[in-house]
Formats: C-alpha cells, sequence, structure tokens
C-alpha cells in the first residue's frame, strides 16, 4: 500500500527523516531529511530543514538547502530561503526563492568554483595552518591541509551539506598586509 | 488520505508531535506523541515512548507506553516498556515484558 510517507498536516517533528522511499511533507519539520527517493513539499508544509534527496519537488516553506540528485522542481507557492542543487532546476512562476542555485554535474561545477578560489587562497591559508594548529572543526580543519589538490576534494564533500562556514584563520605578522596586496 | 504514515524503509529519529492519527510501518527512535490514535504495523520498530489517545501495537515497541483511551497488542507483537491505559488486551501471540497501570 503505502511505500509514501506523509508526513500529515498536523504533525510537528523534530529530527531526523532517512531511508529509502519517496516522502510527501505537509506537516512542520524541524532537523534534516535524507531520502533515497523523491520527496514533495506541500503547499502548506513549513520545513526547516536541509533536504537531500533523488528528486525535490516544492510547494510549501522550506528554510535550508535543497539538493536533489536528479533536480529540484519549485512550484507556484514555494517559498525557499536557502541553496538549491541538482541536474535540473526549475523555479515556476510564482515560487520565490532566496539563496544559490547550481544546476546541472554537481561535481563538476564545484572543481571549477574550487579551483578558482583555492589558487587565490590557497597560498596564505597554506602559510596560517603552518603556522598555528588547525582548528577543531570539519570544514577548516580539511582545508588547512594547505595542499590544493585534497583541499577540493573536501570543498567538494563539505558542499553537499550546505556551504561550509566562513574559515577565519588567524594569519602571521604581515601575512594580512601581504594578503590584501596580493588581491590588489 | 490526510493521516501520517511511515513507510517501511524510512527511519525518524527525534521528536514526533501529532494531533491526527500516525501509521508507523518504519522505524522511529525517540518520543511520539499524538492526540490520535497510533498504530505501530506488523514490521514497524518503534524505540520510543508513546503518548496517544489509543494505540494498537503490531510490530516491536520498546518505550513507555500511555494511552488515554486504550492499548492493544496484535498477536506477533512485541512491547518491552510499562504501559498505562484503562484499557488493555494482550493478544494470543503477542510478547509483553513490562508493568501495567490501569488506574489511570
Amino acid at each position: 500500500m503505502a511505500d509514501v510517507t506523509v508526513v500529515g498536516q498536523g504533525i510537528f517533528l523534530r529530527g531526523s527523516i532517512r531511508g529509502e522511499g519517496d516522502v510527501e511533507i505537509r506537516g512542520r519539520i524541524e532537523g534534516d531529511i535524507e531520502v533515497g527517493g523523491e520527496v514533495t513539499i506541500a503547499d502548506g508544509a513549513l520545513v526547516n530543514a536541509d533536504v537531500t534527496a533523488r528528486r525535490i519537488v516544492v510547494r510549501g516553506a522550506v528554510a535550508g538547502n535543497l539538493t536533489g540528485e536528479d533536480g529540484v522542481r519549485l512550484e507556484q507557492g514555494a517559498r525557499v530561503v536557502g541553496d538549491l542543487r541538482g541536474a535540473t532546476i526549475g523555479v515556476s512562476e510564482g515560487a520565490l526563492v532566496r539563496g544559490n542555485v547550481q544546476s546541472g554535474n554537481a561535481a563538476g561545477a564545484e572543481r571549477t568554483r574550487a579551483r578558482t578560489a583555492s589558487a587565490r587562497e590557497a597560498k596564505p591559508v597554506a602559510r596560517a595552518a603552518e603556522a598555528r594548529k588547525p582548528v577543531a572543526a570539519p570544514a577548516p580543519a580539511a582545508a588547512a591541509k594547505g595542499n590544493g589538490l585534497p583541499r577540493r576534494t573536501a570543498t567538494a564533500a563539505e558542499e553537499r551539506t550546505g556551504p561550509p562556514p566562513p574559515v577565519v584563520p588567524a594569519l602571521k605578522k604581515g601575512a594580512r598586509a601581504a594578503l590584501r596586496k596580493r588581491s590588489r | 488520505m490526510a493521516n501520517t504514515v511511515i513507510a517501511q524503509g524510512i527511519t525518524i529519529e527525534g521528536e514526533l508531535t501529532s494531533e491526527e492519527d500516525v501509521v508507523i510501518q518504519g522505524t522511529l527512535r525517540g518520543k511520539l506523541v499524538s492526540k490520535d490514535t497510533v498504530n505501530v504495523e506488523s514490521g514497524a520498530i518503534v524505540e520510543a515512548d508513546i503518548a496517544a489517545s489509543s494505540l494498537s501495537v503490531g510490530g516491536h515497541v520498546t518505550g513507555n507506553v500511555t494511552a488515554s483511551d486504550r492499548v492493544d497488542l496484535m498477536p506477533g507483537a512485541r512491547l518491552i516498556g510499562d504501559v498505562k491505559a484503562s484499557r488493555l488486551t494482550i493478544a494470543d501471540g503477542a510478547s509483553f515484558k513490562g508493568n501495567v497501570d490501569m488506574d489511570v
């Protein structure tokens, strides 16, 4: 009968939904959703969560990043604050979106973006990382390896769950001036 | 069909608060509070305290159960936890380990 999980309108879930299968959300969710099937966020739903699925169709309100492997579709009535990522992105007339949109092959796009970003920042970040111990957070710890190549793949892996928090390593004396001079 | 169904391949971890009927065929870990009925179907695994108006258990439930109306354990059900309900049925073939308080 039901291979579709339905989170009805009178539901409030604070936690995570994981697994295989399709999910239809009509209620309120706070947490995160990671499913192998299709996620439909119906009109009237309030989702305060990052959603990762094979395919995402939105008609309600979402505060969180949407990552749909096959595609993300925002129908009329959708209100999304968060990043959209998917093979194809569709935003219907009347849908509201605020965030970054990234369509196409996710791995390829991130490699290009990370390459340009890492080329600019690799040298000062590498020097700063060697000067002090890496911060105890997953994203800066991976980035503080300093080498261009591992940093690229680490960024791509982190990007799946959303943009990494801004890395602000403490710079050695004079490094900030050098950085400013370099980017000028 | 406006009721809530948690299908078989899905695992929910967290607190679920509902105003309507809930049918669980998958896995739920955490806490479930429903103002209406809760139906844990055969094959479902619930590791949570459940509060509902009435509860029907066909699968595995580990946790304390409170119902304002009734609790029914079906054949094949397995409940490990305390039951607080004014009416209770334990079918032949159901497995139950816990305390019962019917003085609600």
